[in-house]
């Protein structure tokens, strides 16, 4: 598998693309900036959701068990998952016990931290993402490269290729609204016919036993109305109180993902409809080990809007896939970690720790320094690159001793001015894509020391 | 049942943190004119709005939009909402709609079926001036105690942005919406 860094090398070899997805990124993070201005509250709604989240997870066994005996109150089916591997048993039994054959899904990281489809597929069950964005990374065998816009590293010449390949579209036609006409003819069929449909949940209410769903096509709603069983995946920091705290968290939510004043759809889901089965499953997979540390509790706030990945200046030049992760951008770097700390070693790396994160999160997450935390704990337990710990370790017997530091600056001017290939080559990571700086003369110290 | 054992054991063995729920949010942002403001979003999420003096007169204009489709409103309950699939034009009654973004709050109770406002290719909506508030917060203030069983905040038609950023409106939801503001 490529780190972070190699991927990234071989996404901006198309140096068009690359510019095109920094600046549709930017675009949809200047829409946010737009829309949230024009809330006169939108700091004090920020604060708002930052310590409900926090009241939240300080309390979170106490809510878990409200809602868990409030939806069964409303006769959903309320399921525990400890791992990714629990949860894709559970989702499986529910399934094969209706004999369902194909299912609809709509957008749910958490099947996607999981691995559902892989699971289902191998058991036999064909699994139809039903969000456009998924549904075409689903024909191409890839997965969604960012959390809110799926398909964001594709162009409309490359979704035409592959609607053409799978559905027969005219070879050519690469027009966004024939295209999604396309899809949604080939989707209607699947929501008709489908037993089982999986949604994800962006929050669940203890005080009602109540899930909300938000999308912008309908497509969680189709599935989970017409089909006889709707299971619904959730991870359990997605809990959130009382149904007032809602009003705060829609108003940030799609302001903070794409500029919208709301999604289209935001569907609660209290009780399955006559003569339908609803299950819940609540999942851990390394939630409460996140819980129980200090310095990376909050990551848990996270309510998966994206602003992060928008706004980032690496996310936005080196894309999702780069990242190797079922959440890329920021946010995804510092939850990564906790599920495995030597596969995703790179990832807190990849950050210029500028901080633009930490400033658009609505739930006011410090994820730049926990960035910087995770940096730190990588590094501890000995799992950074060799080059990495060296030149650190060099770094710090340069930097702790006067006179060679004086030194070996004085060399570093020296062979910059006179043999500038010995640090102008492609060993050097500094020198890709960018020109050195001409050496100073002198050094600060000394011009500092001798100056008139 | 052994892992949610193991998930409460869990929490329950972390250090007691006290930190309090700050309170219901007091929203700042009033406005003077939430009807105006109502039709100033509707137009942002892609609605169409009509002002009418009653409901008669609403169903001259929806003749002269939605000429050779065939109407149904919500009088009967379909118990399948596969029924629904043929449907053109779909209109019901919302409950309230909000100022600040447009949304109309529905539910079961004004609903044929759940997936009536999704299924049908157009959708037609009668909303009362006066039931337009400013804020998600009024929003949920007005649905406190009142908990159906299933509801949605609805704004605009379904629409997706998901080839090259570029909106398309009607994904997999109704196509177009039409709000009759009475």
């Amino acid at each position: 598998m490529l780190n972070h860094a190699e991927a990234s090398e071989k996404f901006i070899e198309d140096a068009e693309r690359t510019t095109w997805h920094d600046e549709t990124l930017w675009f949809v993070r200047s829409k946010r900036d737009k829309v949230s201005k024009l809330l006169p509250e939108w700091e004090a709604l920020r604060e708002q959701a930052s310590q409900i989240k926090d009241h939240t997870l300080a309390n979170l066994g106490q809510y878990l068990e409200e809602f868990e005996a409030n939806a069964q109150k409303n006769g959903i089916i309320v399921h525990w998952a400890k791992d990714a591997q629990e949860h894709n048993e559970i989702v499986h039994s529910i399934i094969s016990k209706h004999g369902g054959k194909a299912l609809v899904k709509s957008k749910s990281m958490l099947t996607e931290e999981c691995h559902l489809n892989d699971f289902l597929t191998k058991k036999g069950v064909e699994v139809v993402d039903t969000d456009l964005g998924e549904r075409i990374v689903q024909f191409r065998n890839e997965v969604p490269s960012h959390i809110v816009l799926p398909a964001i590293h594709l162009k409309k010449e490359d979704v035409g290729e592959t609607f053409h390949e799978f559905l027969g579209t005219p070879k050519g036609n690469k027009d966004p609204q024939f295209l999604t006409e396309a899809a949604r003819q080939h989707l209607r069929g699947f929501f008709l016919g489908a037993n089982v449909a999986i949604t994800g949940v962006n929050f669940a209410v203890a005080e009602t036993g109540e899930f909300v769903v938000c999308t912008n096509e309908g497509n969680a709603d189709m599935g989970a109305h017409l089909a006889k069983v709707h299971i619904a995946c959730m991870g359990i920091e997605k809990m959130i109180p009382k149904r007032k705290d809602l009003g705060v968290f829609l108003r940030l939510l799609a302001r903070s993902a794409t500029g919208q004043l709301i999604t289209t759809y935001s569907s609660h889901f209290a009780k399955p409809r006559e003569g339908q089965e609803m299950h819940i499953v609540l999942v851990d997979n390394g939630r409460t080990r996140q819980l129980a540390r200090d310095e990376f509790r909050n990551s848990l706030k996270c309510i998966r809007c994206a602003a992060c990945f928008n706004t980032c200046p690496v996310y936005r030049r080196s894309g999702g896939h780069s990242y190797h992760q079922p959440v890329a951008g920021p946010i995804g770097s510092i939850l990564a970690p906790n599920f495995d700390k030597s596969a995703n070693v790179d990832l807190p790396f990849a950050s210029t720790l500028c901080g633009s994160c930490s400033n658009v999160c609505p739930v006011k997450i410090n994820i730049h320094e926990q960035l910087w935390f995770w940096r730190q704990d990588l590094m501890k337990d000995g799992l950074a690159p060799l080059g990495k710990s060296l030149s650190m370790k060099g770094m710090a017997f340069v930097f702790s001793n006067p006179t060679i530091f004086k030194m070996a600056g004085y060399m570093g001017r020296l062979v910059m001015r006179f043999a500038p290939f010995i640090v102008n080559n492609s060993l050097n990571p500094w020198f890709k894509q960018r020109e050195m700086p001409d050496a100073p003369k002198e050094s600060f110290q000394s011009w500092y020391k001798n100056r008139k | 049942m052994s892992s949610r054992s193991d998930i409460f054991g869990a929490i329950k063995a972390l250090e007691k943190r006290e930190i309090s729920h700050p309170g219901d949010f007091k929203s700042y942002s009033a406005t003077k004119d939430p009807v105006g403001d109502f039709k100033n979003s509707l137009s942002i999420v892609g609605a169409m709005c009509i002002e009418v003096e009653n409901k008669k007169k609403a169903e001259t204009r929806l003749s002269e939009i939605y000429p050779d489709l065939q109407r149904y409103t919500s009088q009967d309950v379909v118990a399948n909402g596969l029924d629904l699939e043929a449907v053109d034009v779909l209109e019901i009654d919302g409950m309230f709609g909000v100022a600040e973004n447009g949304a109309i709050w529905l539910s079961d109770q004004f609903l044929p079926n759940r997936v009536a406002p999704f299924i049908c290719q157009h959708l037609v909506i009668y909303v009362a001036k006066s039931e337009i508030v400013a804020t998600l917060h009024e929003a949920y203030e007005r649905l406190d105690g009142n908990y159906a069983d299933f509801g949605l905040f609805l704004s605009g038609p379904s629409k997706t942005a998901d080839i090259e950023q570029s909106l398309v409106i009607g994904a997999h939801g109704a196509r177009s919406l039409t709000i009759i503001l009475v």
